[in-house]
């Protein structure tokens, strides 16, 4: 898809490319080779085969080229010749790329060298063709030949780019003061290169600021649909309307690269294999990585299916022995091969307008799905024309029209909105699915400018309800926080702020970011994210500063106030007891009854967990708590003890989380808990509680039953003590229990 | 072993608390987001005036001559269909009580008496995930008299409240003993069971508080009886049986809906029992939890409140293909419950969660980073929903989309005063059409994304129940690498007369009330799936042909438009030709299917289309050209280019050889278009 591209880098490597200019932390080679790294790993990352990198060294030690016997081309080293870079390539220009011990070297030659190297190459093949010279301008050079190189880059169509180290450029704003005057004349020489050649002429410090805005990668439109766009039949009435469209797809998510999985070989030792990267042994990369030290990891499935005979009552099945089917509840309904098709809905592709609805009615949260361009067939002018009448008509009813279509053959049907776009070289209509009555789940909420008691009473002033201090408040603020003339653009007139095309996929460029930066250099942390990617995390700092006023009145009206976290439990105590509607005191029925009432009362195992949380309201003291834990204890040991299988896991794991809940809510009282749960884990896993339960310790994993914490309820343990026990070692645990 | 090994959960456990809201992952994803898990146990009265059809009847609605116990049974009947599809994982079991026969779970072995242990209570189908012969039974009961006169017969005596719901409470306790949703649904029409002992009532009463304390809900369907001037009253026992808090689920705003109003057991209005009691468990048949709870939404800095975050809106597909096992001896298929391990591909040992290594493929190689290089790396702070500012919505561009919305609505849990700071903004944002654009990280180590806060208003039908209700809607917007450019377009402009002719044809087909209502469009490749796959399951006759509302009403298109859509169609031809000779162009005739196709001359059609592509050879093959090459068998002499957009033009596959896509286009013609 993406054509064939060729660039050459020629970076200058000479003595003065290694000082420091103008207070910069890092040589100027550094510096440079931030934006020279930066395009080469872009390169690297598309993983293009076509897309060729080569890289010249200007002004290196030694010296390594075509014409290397003559003494014009001396100190110019071609480090990389024009083909694909790959990780060993760019390993090894690491190394090539230093500060030299030289000043000799010519830009030009360097040059000349590069477009050889592509012509060398590319011939007269399809090919982008570029040169990209870095260069602090402070060498010699001989601008004798410059009309022919200016001929030659013409006539194959190379584009020249050339970035100085601290090169004027009045567009951008820069000038370096006190100059040596070959460096200006050479400036000059190469600005006027680069305007004859149509070339383009930077200063360095311009396009390391603009390494930060990440590049868009386009993508070529696919269409999705190719047909008519009908209202009405054709099929079955001569008054159908039938327009020839294309639909493309407008906005979709482009996702960030996919990381894999690996784990350290084990046939290594761990501290081999922490080197971020590694060599590939011979031409091939092994098909999972495996070379360097980190071994693929996959995903097995087995399967089970009950079977009463069996031990635990699953048995293993393989995958051969299994068909395809559908689950109906818990009943398996076979679907033999030949019978695949029988769930199918058969469609034929079409596009049938359904009617039309007014625009201002439309709902925005109905849109369901990633939008499309529908425009008419292209090269059809009579469609164009068409079309277009059905957009303008839209537009001047303010109306969309909604249609059923079908993509593909037996794809299945979709109802999308068509919302007409009319610019000056543009007319089409977007499209966005819209939900079927099976997508809408109808949750009910209670409104939120009224509030509606239970005797049926209707209020607007309630705590819940803002009053017009509020109201005033939020509308000011909400006023002062405008965005849309806040931003700027190109003209720098007043502009949206935070336009859409200005924001970048924070997750996809922030990878890309550390990946190439890892490449290049590995032994050093990832670097903090571009600016431009956390840009819009905060307001923006000028608006908030005048919004403040504003946000403070209404800070103040809001009166919002932090729950603290201790409030957030329910309380003990028998006041708090839950009552039926009807406020029916059944705590004294229960107090009546002789079996519940006292304070030593046995909990029934088969009514547990209610009886314990009533044997509750009653317990105050520590010793009572405990009293209780140790009675649901033994039930649930019991039910593990007696389980078949994992008959009774699920009951058990219900208790145990009800007596988890009910003691962080309980101040004092992580220790009845963490008491049970370490002597859960200690009997349970030394086979004290009827054989091999390791599925029942899975579950209180999966379900996050470990200890308390301190966070959770005074006395609680540490987090890291909190996952330890969860994820030590049984006999460890077994011995720490004791 | 140190530990177990990294497993993925099983879909068929039972942990549905609270973990996914903790658990970190990589992006807001629909697909990760678990339905609540919830059990319904239907305890349905079977005493003889439960049993008593209305005295006056219509033959024409054999809905509304049911006995009350038999509608509660059809409604059952119903509901378990319903959820079989849309929420596959939930229970459901039925509970008759005050039957003169008795019978508990299948599997209580201990006592072998199970009958005699909750008496008069009839426990019809255990609280299970449903399966096709519970289904079938269902059917069987409700259609056939013979059966349900069998097991529809009242006790003599009275049964006890207490018991019964102590049988449900065990029920709940061996079945469904992890799910955050557990309700009971009770259908009566006797308002004061016990009548003259206080103490059963008590009892009962204890037996409820059991059920509250175990994470039970009771949600009462009560039956009045008008022909008999009987009306349901709550208060004389029922207050004392429901709570108005629902106990497993904290998070649920206060509820909206009153109590359930009695149905009445004769039809009133048109409306029979058998229609109110579907539509009060309609209106109670969703469990509902936060896709996130409290999320921080940062209004301003230092101004903080916080909300819940659920989805209203999300595209059911049909179920996936399972594997089945099909044991040797018989012909019942079983599910077989599939898990994965993590398996070092080296030697194929376990891998534990945490040995785990990142890395991504660069340059020929991988990069990789630890652990906690990539959290860091991925880290843009804590979850928050942060305003950055404001803009009038109308700077949101139709197309600004990329998947639905979720919706949010405030929450007191974390910061009281929530519900009135979002109110104010709400009513704020909707009065002046603005939007939020805010800064949104819906959980740990989520994708950071931005996206539109757009104010949504309540939405009432005619019977005042709500259908949408008011609130925010987050929209995460498109960043500028998610946006396509359009395609090159050569364009046209219709001249005014053109656009007038096609407003006349917009105007005359407005949907009803001008809006697209969503509940009149049943997904008819779904609905048919359902169908098939229940009529397997059930072994029922596969139905003929499916019903598909989605299609347009071509006759009344027809009608109200059609003398409209050929007025345009000249005016069209007329303005092309305008066109034409203005922009110097020679004339040229009709291109295919550009406008009007009529069925009386798709020939002629056909072969003006022929010349144009003749004139001008970009436009790939015409439907004529091909059927002529189809049946001269001349298919050979198009280019692969030619073949492939002609057929993905039809929308068939366009993959494979030269021979694959003749083969393609010749099976297009023998079963698509018949050749006349």
């Amino acid at each position: 898809m993406a054509g064939k591209e060729a660039t050459v880098y020629i970076v200058d490597c000479g003595s003065t490319m290694g000082e420091k200019s103008h207070g910069r932390s890092q040589t100027n080679l550094d510096w440079a080779l931030e934006y020279v790294w930066d395009k080469i790993t872009t390169t690297v990352a598309t993983g293009r085969k076509m897309a060729f990198a080569g890289v010249v060294g200007l002004r290196t030690d030694g010296t390594e080229n075509l014409l290397d016997n003559e003494d014009d081309y001396a100190h110019i080293t071609v480090f990389q010749e024009l083909g694909q870079v790959l990780m060993p390539q760019l390993r090894k220009l690491r190394q090539d790329l230093v500060v030299s011990g030289t000043d000799g070297g010519d830009a030009i030659s360097a040059l000349v060298i590069a477009i050889q190297m592509i012509v060398a190459t590319c011939k007269k093949l399809q090919f982008q063709r570029r040169i990209v010279l870095v260069t602090d301008g402070r060498s010699a050079m001989q601008a004798d030949d410059l009309g022919d190189i200016t001929s030659k880059l013409k006539e194959d169509s190379i584009e020249l780019v050339v970035l100085g180290v601290d090169f004027d450029d009045a567009e951008y704003g820069f000038k370096e003061e006190g100059k040596d005057a070959t460096k200006a004349e050479n400036e000059a020489i190469l600005r006027q290169l680069c305007d004859d050649c149509s070339g383009v002429y930077g200063t360095l410090v311009q396009a390391v600021d603009e390494l930060g805005v990440p590049r868009v990668k386009p993508t070529k439109p696919v269409p999705s649909y190719r047909g008519m766009l009908t209202l009405g039949n054709p099929e079955e009435y001569d008054t159908a309307l039938a327009i020839d469209v294309e639909r493309y797809p407008r906005t979709m998510k482009a996702n960030p690269a996919s990381a894999s999985k690996f784990v350290i070989r084990s046939d290594m030792a761990a501290g081999e294999a922490t080197q971020s990267t590694h060599t590939i042994d011979g031409e091939e990369a092994a098909p999972n990585g495996t070379n360097d030290g980190l071994a693929a990891v996959k995903t097995a499935r087995t399967y089970q299916v009950d079977d009463e005979n069996a031990p635990g009552g699953k048995r293993d099945v393989d995958r051969d022995e299994l068909s395809k089917g559908y689950e109906y509840g818990r009943t398996a309904v076979h679907i033999s091969e030949s019978d695949q098709n029988v769930t199918l809905y058969e469609t034929s592709p079409s596009f049938d307008i359904l009617g039309f609805v007014n625009k201002n009615q439309y709902e925005r949260y109905l849109d369901m799905s990633r939008s499309n361009v529908i425009v008419a067939q292209r090269t059809n002018d009579k469609a164009s024309m068409a079309l277009s009448s059905l957009i303008h008509a839209l537009y001047e009813l303010e109306s969309y029209a909604v249609a059923r279509l079908v993509m593909k053959q037996n794809k299945e049907p979709r109802i999308v909105l068509l919302a007409p776009n009319i610019e000056p070289d543009l007319e089409c209509l977007y499209d966005l699915e819209l939900p079927f009555a099976e997508d809408m789940r109808s949750y009910r909420f209670p409104p939120l400018d009224r509030v509606v008691t239970v005797s049926g009473k209707v209020l607007t002033v309630h705590r819940n309800l803002p009053n017009d201090d509020l109201q005033d408040a939020m509308s000011e603020y909400v006023d002062s926080m405008d965005l849309s003339t806040f931003g700027q653009d190109d003209a720098g007139q007043p502009a949206e702020y935070g336009a859409m095309d200005e924001t970048y996929s924070i997750m996809l460029h922030r990878i890309n970011q550390v990946v190439k930066h890892r490449a290049v250099y590995p032994d050093t942390d990832p670097p903090p994210p571009y600016e431009v990617l956390t840009r819009y995390s905060q307001q923006p700092s000028e608006l908030a500063n005048t919004a403040h006023p504003s946000l403070s009145r209404l800070i103040q009206a809001a009166d919002v106030k932090k729950v603290p976290p201790k409030a957030r439990g329910r309380r003990y105590g028998r006041k708090d007891a839950p009552k039926p509607l009807s406020e029916l005191d059944v705590g004294a029925l229960l107090a009546q009854d002789s079996k519940r009432s006292s304070k030593q009362a046995c909990i029934d195992p088969k009514n547990a967990i209610p009886e314990f949380k009533q044997l509750l309201q009653h317990a105050e003291e520590l010793p009572q708590l405990r009293a209780a834990c140790a009675q649901l204890k033994a039930i649930i040991f019991d039910w593990i003890r007696h389980s078949v299988g994992d008959s009774g896991y699920g009951r058990a794991v219900e208790a145990i989380r009800v007596m988890r809940e009910e003691m962080a809510e309980v101040s004092v009282a992580a220790a009845p808990y963490n008491e049970f749960m370490r002597e859960l884990k200690g009997t349970m896993l030394d086979g004290g509680l009827g054989g091999e339960r390791r599925e029942m310790w899975y579950r209180v994993r999966v379900n996050r039953l470990g200890l308390l914490l301190a966070g959770e309820c005074d006395g609680g343990v540490s987090e890291e003590e909190g996952r330890a026990f969860l994820s030590a070692a049984p006999v460890a645990a077994a011995a720490a229990a004791q | 072993m140190t530990s177990l090994p990294y497993r993925d959960k099983p879909s068929d456990s039972n942990h549905g608390r609270g973990d996914e809201d903790d658990e970190e992952e990589e992006e807001v994803d629909a697909t990760s987001y678990k339905h609540d898990k919830d059990a319904v146990l239907f305890a349905i009265d079977v005493s003889e005036s439960m049993l008593t059809k209305p005295a006056e009847t219509d033959e024409k609605k054999p809905d509304a001559s049911l006995s009350p116990t038999v509608a509660a049974l059809k409604c059952a009947y119903a509901l378990m269909q319903q959820r079989i599809i849309s929420n596959p994982n939930d229970m459901m079991g039925i509970l008759l009580f005050g039957t003169e026969k008795s019978r508990f779970q299948d599997g209580d072995a201990e006592t072998g008496r199970g009958g005699l242990q909750y008496p008069h209570c009839y426990l019809l189908t255990d609280l299970d995930v449903p399966a096709a012969a519970d289904v079938k039974q269902l059917r069987t009961l409700v259609e056939d008299e013979e059966e349900a006169a069998n097991l529809l017969v009242a006790s003599k005596e009275e049964v006890s409240m207490a018991n019964m719901l102590f049988c449900a409470n065990q029920i709940f306790t061996t079945k469904a003993p992890n799910f955050s949703s557990r309700r009971l649904f009770l259908v009566t029409d006797n308002d004061y069971p016990h009548t003259s002992s206080r103490d059963a009532r008590n009892s009962a009463a204890v037996r409820a508080k059991d059920l509250y304390d175990l994470g039970v809900t009771i949600e009462l369907f009560p039956i009045s009886h008008p022909d008999r001037g009987y009306t349901f009253d709550r208060s004389k026992f029922y207050n004392d049986i429901v709570y108005s808090a629902t106990p497993s689920d904290p998070d649920a705003p206060a509820p909206l809906a009153a109590d359930i109003k009695p149905a009445s057991s004769t039809a009133r209005d048109g409306i029979s029992l058998l229609q109110s009691l579907l539509s009060s468990v309609a209106s109670r048949s969703a469990p509902r939890r936060a896709l996130i709870s409290n999320l921080p939404f940062e209004i301003g800095p230092g101004l903080k409140i916080s909300v819940k975050c659920f989805i209203l809106l999300k595209r059911q597909e049909p179920k996936r293909t399972t594997y089945v096992y099909l044991p040797p001896d018989s012909d019942k298929a079983q599910i077989a419950v599939g898990s994965s391990t993590l398996v070092a591909d080296d030697t194929a040992r376990s891998v534990e969660k945490t040995e785990v290594r990142t890395a991504y493929k660069f340059g020929g190689e991988t990069i990789s980073f630890t652990e906690e290089e990539i959290a860091k790396i991925k880290n843009f702070g804590d979850p928050v929903l942060r305003v950055i500012g404001f803009k009038p919505l109308s700077m949101l561009p139709v197309w600004a989309n990329l998947q639905p919305a979720t919706y949010c609505y405030p929450s007191e849990d974390e910061f009281v005063g929530s519900t009135r700071v979002f109110s104010a903004l709400h009513q704020k944002l909707l009065k002046d059409q603005k939007m939020g654009l805010a800064w949104f990280i819906a959980r740990k180590n989520a994708r950071p994304t931005l996206a539109a806060i757009i104010p949504g208003a309540e939405s009432r039908n005619e019977e005042g129940e709500q259908e949408v209700p008011p609130g925010l809607w987050i929209k995460p917007l498109p960043f500028a690498d998610d946006i396509r450019q359009a395609p090159e377009t050569n364009l046209v402009p219709a001249p005014d007369t053109l656009t007038d002719a096609m407003r006349v044809i917009v105007q005359q087909l407005q949907l009803p009330k001008a809006i697209y209502d969503p509940r009149k469009y049943p997904n008819p490749s779904l609905q048919w799936f359902y169908r098939i796959l229940q009529a397997l399951a059930l072994e029922e006759d596969l139905p003929e042909k499916a019903e598909d509302k989605t299609l347009p009403r071509w006759k009344q298109i027809h009608k109200r438009a059609g003398p409209y859509v050929v007025e345009w169609g000249s005016v069209l031809d007329e303005q092309y030709l305008v066109w034409q000779r203005d922009n110097d162009k020679q004339i040229k005739p009709q291109v295919n299917g550009a406008a009007k196709r009529t069925k009386a001359e798709p020939a002629s059609a056909g072969a003006k289309a022929k010349k144009v592509k003749k004139e001008d050879d970009e436009d790939g093959v015409t439907d004529a050209e091909m059927r002529d090459a189809y049946t001269k068998d001349a298919l050979i002499q198009f280019k692969v280019v030619d073949l492939k957009g002609w057929l993905q033009g039809k929308g068939q596959k366009t993959m494979g050889k030269k021979k694959d896509l003749m083969d393609a286009v010749i099976a297009f013609f023998e079963t698509k278009m018949d050749v006349t």
